[in-house]
């Protein structure tokens, strides 16, 4: 287990940005959804011990988030979202730097600092100075002295922001071929939803200081609701007004077709018979997989 | 095979806790400010007054020999506790130590806050207290090599040049002296530099605030003395203000008719109130955004 918390609440003032989380993070790649203020920032504080929490516990891979931060933040890697650096360093000292200040012997982070350079792809860049940097190096830079002391937990705050698709498919690789080994948990924050659905295995998804969603992605699509497209022919309002007071949630897209999400108790037929009794004809009807954007929007309430 | 395509490779060492987590960023920030232009230039022309008060000390043991210079002005190269006090409260040496916060100590703070490597520094096992540490040991090695190590230098070679041990027997204080006056001369400039550098995150801005406030409060003293010949008026010097506790640490009669004390009151109250400033500007809160 990466994490487990519990009844986990934080306010900044009368704001409450948690309110009552339990959570247990399973082990591999996890990704962090939830629009702007759902509380994702806060979670990832408090779970890298730079807030105590008013109300709850939790421990992060088996240290208190209270008692022990110090010794969470030596075994988690984090990647922070904006750009960060020190100016007049080149890549090799910056990320030797960050070794160091981990723990790491000064001449072992230096010699690790050539192997992370390389494998994150700056490995012919890396005695340049950082100001001269492209924004996508600067990204394969903040990756790299956030593995550089081969962390067992990694904290990505959007990783793939400010890249070019080329950049973004390099970085997910790299993500994927990390949490790949069984011994590095990795926890994504991001809301490029297609990123966390082509790396993580698992998502929680928080909205308005609260859980919406947490689980295997698989188990949350077949869990929550199962999606249809369906053609109707004919007047189509009356069949999408009547399946609704059924408590499935239609969405008509831009070529006629109606995404329809059934409750997971509801009856399929019902459908069929509420199409008879429109007089409207079915002449598509295909089962869908839910996508990650699906399952968010469902979560937090939004279309 | 590159090691790109070999995938992800562990480290196979161990992490340790280090006594001192903060010794990587003072040698960072050592080495960072020995690569500023004409700052290596300005370090050692800060040490020549040292090689000059050595020099001096030289020929005060040999005062015969060099007779022909002083003609009867031998008491200028007394080497007793006034001579220490002259060398390390020296209007050139505290103007010096300013520029040298003004090149070194400007961007310490200030360069995290406007890169954002602050979150960087805390997502590590270091504290708040260990990175201001590991700050302000930057600016106290270079305080402490102008005016700790020539001090303890010149005591030190008094009395190889005298070849006994008749001065430390007359002034037994006065290694504490140098040390303690050193210290403080150093605590008080940290906090000066990190205040200063917390409070912007443009190192120019930073630079300039440090000089500024250092002249402008000095020229505001000559302004007011200069005018109404009150002594109090001394107190809004930073300059006199340590010249008064430099003269209580060497024992000797402070130049203006103020108690040494409210000058030492008024440079720790400016230590305390940047403690405060700098405790609340570097927060951890503000690591994640």
């Amino acid at each position: 287990m990466i994490a487990e918390i519990s009844d986990l609440q934080f306010s900044y003032g009368r704001i409450k940005a948690l309110d009552g989380i339990s959570l247990n993070l399973a082990e591999g790649a996890v990704g962090l959804l939830g629009p702007n203020g759902a509380g994702k920032s806060t979670l990832l504080r408090i779970l890298l011990g730079f807030l105590a929490p008013q109300h709850g516990q939790g421990r992060v891979l088996g240290f208190d988030i209270r008692q022990e931060q110090p010794r969470i933040r030596r075994y988690v890697g984090y990647m922070p979202e904006d750009d960060c650096l020190i100016p007049g360093m080149d890549a090799v000292t910056f990320t030797a730097y960050f070794g160091e200040l981990s723990g790491m012997p000064r001449q072992e982070a230096m010699k690790r600092a050539h192997d992370v350079l390389f494998y994150v792809g700056l490995g012919e860049s890396r005695y340049r100075l950082l100001e001269t940097y492209s924004a996508g190096m600067k990204q394969r830079l903040k990756l790299a002295q956030a593995i550089v002391h081969d962390p067992k937990l990694l904290f990505l705050d959007e990783p793939t922001s400010n890249l070019d698709p080329q950049g973004r498919k390099e970085i997910l690789e790299l993500i994927q071929d990390i949490s790949s080994k069984k011994d590095i948990q990795v926890l994504i924050s991001s809301h490029i939803l297609p990123d966390i659905e082509s790396v993580c295995s698992e998502v929680v998804i928080l909205n308005k200081g609260r859980l919406a969603a947490q689980g295997k992605l698989s188990e949350l699509r077949e869990l929550h609701y199962r999606l249809y497209e369906i053609k109707i022919k004919g007047e189509g309002e009356g069949f999408a007004a009547k399946i609704k007071t059924l408590g499935c949630r239609v969405e008509e897209t831009e070529d006629k077709i109606l995404k329809v999400y059934v409750p997971a108790e509801m009856d399929i037929r019902e459908i069929f018979r509420v199409a008879e009794e429109e007089n409207s004809q079915v002449r598509h009807f295909v089962r869908s997989r839910t996508s990650l954007e699906d399952l968010f929007a469902r979560a937090v309430g939004v279309d | 095979m590159t090691i790109r395509e070999k995938g992800y490779t562990h480290w196979d060492g161990q992490l340790r806790e280090r006594r001192f987590p903060w010794a990587p960023i003072t040698w960072l920030g050592i080495r960072l400010s020995f690569k500023k232009k004409y700052f290596k230039f300005m370090l050692f022309g800060s040490l020549v007054p040292a090689v000059v008060f050595l020099v001096g000390i030289y020929i005060s043991e040999r005062i015969e020999d060099f007779q022909y210079m002083f003609r009867g002005n031998k008491q200028i190269l007394e080497v007793n506790p006034a001579y220490f006090k002259t060398y390390l409260s020296s209007d050139f040496l505290l103007f010096m130590m300013v520029m040298i916060l003004v090149v070194s100590g400007a961007g310490l703070i200030a360069d995290d806050l406007k890169h954002n490597s602050l979150q960087l520094y805390f997502a590590r096992p270091l504290k708040k207290s260990g990175y201001l540490t590991g700050k302000a040991s930057v600016i106290v090695f270079f305080l402490l090599l102008l005016t700790l190590v020539p001090g303890l230098v010149f005591i030190i070679f008094k009395l190889l040049f005298a070849g006994d041990f008749r001065f430390l027997a007359s002034y037994p204080w006065l290694p504490l002296s140098v040390i303690g006056y050193s210290l403080f001369v150093t605590g008080f400039f940290c906090s000066y530099a990190l205040l200063f550098s917390s409070l912007s995150k443009n190192r120019r801005y930073v630079s300039i605030l440090i000089f500024a406030v250092y002249l402008f409060s000095d020229i505001l003293f000559g302004f007011f003395y200069e005018n109404y010949r009150k002594p109090a008026f001394a107190l809004l010097s930073l300059k006199a203000n340590l010249q008064q506790v430099a003269a209580w640490f060497f024992r000797l009669k402070p130049a203006y008719a103020v108690p040494w004390y409210w000058s030492l009151f008024i440079l720790l109250a400016f230590g305390i109130a940047a403690a405060i400033v700098l405790s609340k500007k570097v927060r951890g809160v503000e690591v994640v955004k």
